[in-house]
């Protein structure tokens, strides 16, 4: 109804309410550094009007609590594209220091000792010189002294990797705690999400669980599945359950065939986890794709030249006039029984000089002949169809190509995730403009409404001094 | 429309990667090297290996060829002595087979035959670092051995047969000895030591059997021949080795020079984008620092 008393209602309604909303501006304004924080907005509502003889009376306005500024979608998109940056960042990462192992030799007499390529080409070179003179000893001692360099690097080169592949072992093992933490905490943040705002946006609480679910994103990839009462469920990317509404599964660790495996319940999830994103899928795929396929590379390089030399010396007659024969070998390196592990394994086994066959078998102690045969292995397909230094070549290029591919798809996945992570602060970072001037336009409600409060005040005065103009001030 | 409130973040973040290209520059112009690791040029660094294999092994040759050249030439010259010294006992045997010398002239050249018979055999076993060259494969032994039990003596053999080859690097097959059989002890009758020996025996005793005597000196005219030609194939591997040798070194050169272009820092272009990386990386400092520096929100400008 239209009386001084209802205006006196609604002007210090109206007071409360700006009150509340620069409540809102207030906390906004302390929290424009706190990380996850989505800016809220003051709602208002305008009371419902009274209608009396067919008028009608406003009834005012009333501030019904605050709404954060958050786009899911959006949120969501960072997420994933967070996952991805993530997974080829680490990968990249242990790429990169599976590639400074071969860095490539400039050819200069001060070039990087360790090339693998410039120690096959020395070996089957040693083999060429003796061509010229087959019983010089200083000759002789060349070819052993350069298939010692030779499998010197070749079995370095497989312990560092060996060695990589352990820490990243270990790496990809520690993840599980922190995935287990966050997967525990946005459980409970459900439950509590659930039972205080089942139908609208829980605020802080919803902040604190877009943290979590952030942080996981970047550790393992996720999928997020919105469920009634604003609950979420969360799966792997390839869809084993994690998190549904209140309960959270946790991962567990064993070891499979001498690497960490990881488990959720009873199944072995190693090989989705690996390809499903987040730093724990980088580490996985640089453990059992990257890492394998190079050891393999080197175990082929390495079973190959150290048979092939092997049973092509053991062919022939050495200085001592002794001719090979299967019970007694002349062996120059370990000869290995199976590929795997034979890089790691590659050394040399001769060490009298004399017994590098240089002359063809049952031939005088001066013939070359398996001298020249044993160079020319050099440039016969005996790596896999290919000349051991293609063979090499290739391993190279492969692996300089995938280290160049994840480099630039990190940068992409990197440069997508500056974009959204814009638009998103553009929508729920605290703007301290907009927060200034929405303060000063409360503040001058306030004003306002301070006013008429004083100005009908006054006017309830006069109507109680009805023509006395003193009885009341 | 909305603004990023944090946008100096990424300005930061654009600062650290302009600073991280500084870094790689400055290290390649440092190191003279363009490609420093495998990611930077994937197929360059595959094609380098196969350059550097192929240079290595020209290199090896070169050192190789530089060796045999020695031991070729030590044949060479050994048999050109042989080849006097067969002259001399062809022109000794023919004055003593024309019936115009006494009996102890004829003496004296079986003597002076004798003298050439052992300087050709010692010859015949020349070494080069300690390995015989004309004995075939069994290189550690002098092949050569006289028996004076009977008459005529008997010049026997014990190397063997065995030819070594040296391969070049675009598969060329260079000879690198001659089996000493096969030049002294040639078939067909004409032997080196065969008609030595024989002429020794018909000289020794004085008297001259002239029609074996001059049977034995035509021997020795056709093994003298047969010298000469297996002296060519030694002169041939040594002119081969020369010229496989320059190709080869050619070859080398292109091959480094190509090498090199892959691998080393173009440095006038590296300097311009390092010019440009440090001009980029002190604008972004300046544009920091301005917008942090003035007060810019409207808080600051609020009255009170």
């Amino acid at each position: 109804m239209g009386t001084i008393n209802s205006a006196f209602g609604m002007m210090s309604q109206t007071l409360d309410a700006d009150q509340e909303a620069l409540n809102v501006v207030a906390n906004n304004v302390a929290n424009a550094n706190t990380p996850g924080y989505t800016q809220e907005q003051p709602n208002w509502q305008e009371n419902q009007p009274i209608s009396i003889g067919g008028v009608s009376y406003g009834q005012g306005v009333t501030e019904t609590g605050a709404t954060s500024e958050r786009d899911r979608v959006l949120e969501q998109r960072l997420d994933q594209q967070q996952q991805m940056a993530s997974a080829s960042g680490s990968r990249l990462t242990s790429l990169n220091t599976v590639q400074a192992l071969f860095t490539p030799d400039s050819g200069s007499a001060s070039s990087t000792a360790g090339d693998i390529g410039s120690d096959i080409t020395s070996l089957f070179d040693s083999f060429s010189s003796l061509e010229a003179n087959p019983t010089d000893n200083a000759l002789r001692q060349n070819v052993l002294s350069t298939a010692g360099t030779l499998s010197g690097d070749i079995s370095n080169a497989a312990a560092s990797l060996n060695a990589q592949r352990s820490a990243l072992d270990q790496e990809a093992a520690g993840e599980t705690s922190q995935v287990n933490a966050l997967t525990g905490a946005i459980a409970q943040l459900n439950q509590q999400i659930q039972t205080t705002s089942p139908n609208a946006d829980a605020g802080t609480l919803e902040d604190q669980r877009q943290q979590d679910l952030s942080q996981l994103s970047q550790l393992i990839g996720i999928n997020q599945i919105t469920t009634e009462n604003n609950g979420l469920a969360i799966t792997t990317t390839s869809g084993q359950l994690l998190v549904s509404e209140g309960t959270s599964y946790q991962l567990t660790t064993g070891m499979v065939n001498g690497v960490t495996g990881f488990f959720l319940g009873n199944t072995d999830i190693t090989s989705q986890l690996a390809s499903g994103g987040g730093s724990l899928g980088g580490y996985l795929t640089a453990r059992d794709q990257d890492i394998p396929s190079a050891l393999g590379s080197l175990d082929q390089l390495a079973y190959s030249i150290s048979t092939e030399v092997n049973t092509q010396n053991n062919a022939g007659t050495d200085l001592d006039g002794v001719t090979g024969t299967a019970a007694n070998p002349l062996y120059i390196f370990n000869q290995p029984s199976i590929g795997a592990g034979s890089a790691a394994n590659m050394h040399v086994v001769m060490t009298n000089p004399n017994q590098i066959a240089a002359a063809g078998a049952g031939d005088g102690t001066g013939d070359n002949s398996n001298a020249i045969a044993m160079n020319k292995l050099g440039n016969q397909s005996i790596v896999n169809g290919q000349t051991p230094s293609d063979y090499y070549s290739n391993f190279v290029t492969t692996l300089g190509a995938t280290v160049s591919s994840v480099q630039t798809e990190n940068t992409a996945q990197n440069a997508s995730v500056t974009q959204l992570q814009t638009q998103n602060n553009a929508l729920s970072g605290v703007n301290l403009n907009d927060e200034a001037s929405l303060m000063t336009t409360l503040e001058r409600s306030y004003q306002a409404a301070s006013q008429v409060f004083t100005m009908l005040n006054t006017i309830i005065g006069s109507a109680l001094n009805l023509g006395d103009a003193t009885a009341v001030s | 429309m909305r603004v990023d409130p944090y946008y100096v973040t990424n300005l930061v973040g654009s600062l650290d990667q302009a600073q991280a290209s500084e870094e790689q520059l400055s290290s390649e112009l440092s190191s003279g090297v363009s490609i420093n690791s495998l990611s930077q040029n994937p197929v360059g660094s595959g094609e380098n290996v196969l350059l550097l294999n192929q240079i290595q092994q020209d290199d090896s040759f070169t050192q190789s060829s530089g060796l045999v050249t020695g031991q070729l030439q030590v044949a060479d010259s050994a048999l050109g002595q042989v080849v006097s010294q067969l002259t001399s006992a062809i022109s000794l045997a023919t004055s003593a087979n024309n019936g115009t010398m006494n009996s102890s002239d004829v003496k004296g050249v079986a003597s002076q035959i004798s003298g050439i018979l052992s300087e050709v055999t010692t010859l015949a076993n020349s070494s080069y670092q300690g390995q015989y060259i004309f004995a075939g494969g069994q290189t550690s032994a002098a092949p050569f051995a006289t028996s004076t039990t009977t008459s005529p003596a008997v010049t026997t053999y014990s190397g063997d047969d065995d030819v070594n080859y040296l391969e070049s690097p675009n598969g060329q097959k260079i000879q690198l000895n001659v089996p000493g059989d096969q030049i002294f002890m040639g078939s067909g009758g004409s032997s080196v030591f065969k008609a030595l020996n024989g002429l020794i025996a018909d000289y020794s005793s004085g008297t001259v059997d002239t029609t074996q005597a001059v049977s034995d000196t035509t021997a020795l005219s056709s093994a003298l021949s047969y010298v000469s030609q297996q002296r060519v194939t030694i002169d041939n591997s040594i002119t081969q080795v020369t010229a496989a040798s320059d190709a080869v070194t050619n070859v080398q050169t292109q091959l480094t020079s190509a090498q090199t272009d892959l691998m080393q820092a173009d440095i006038p272009t590296i300097s311009t984008q390092l010019s440009l990386t440090e001009t980029q990386q002190t604008a972004l400092e300046d544009v920091i620092a301005q917008l942090n520096s003035s007060s810019s929100d409207l808080f600051s400008k609020l009255p009170g």
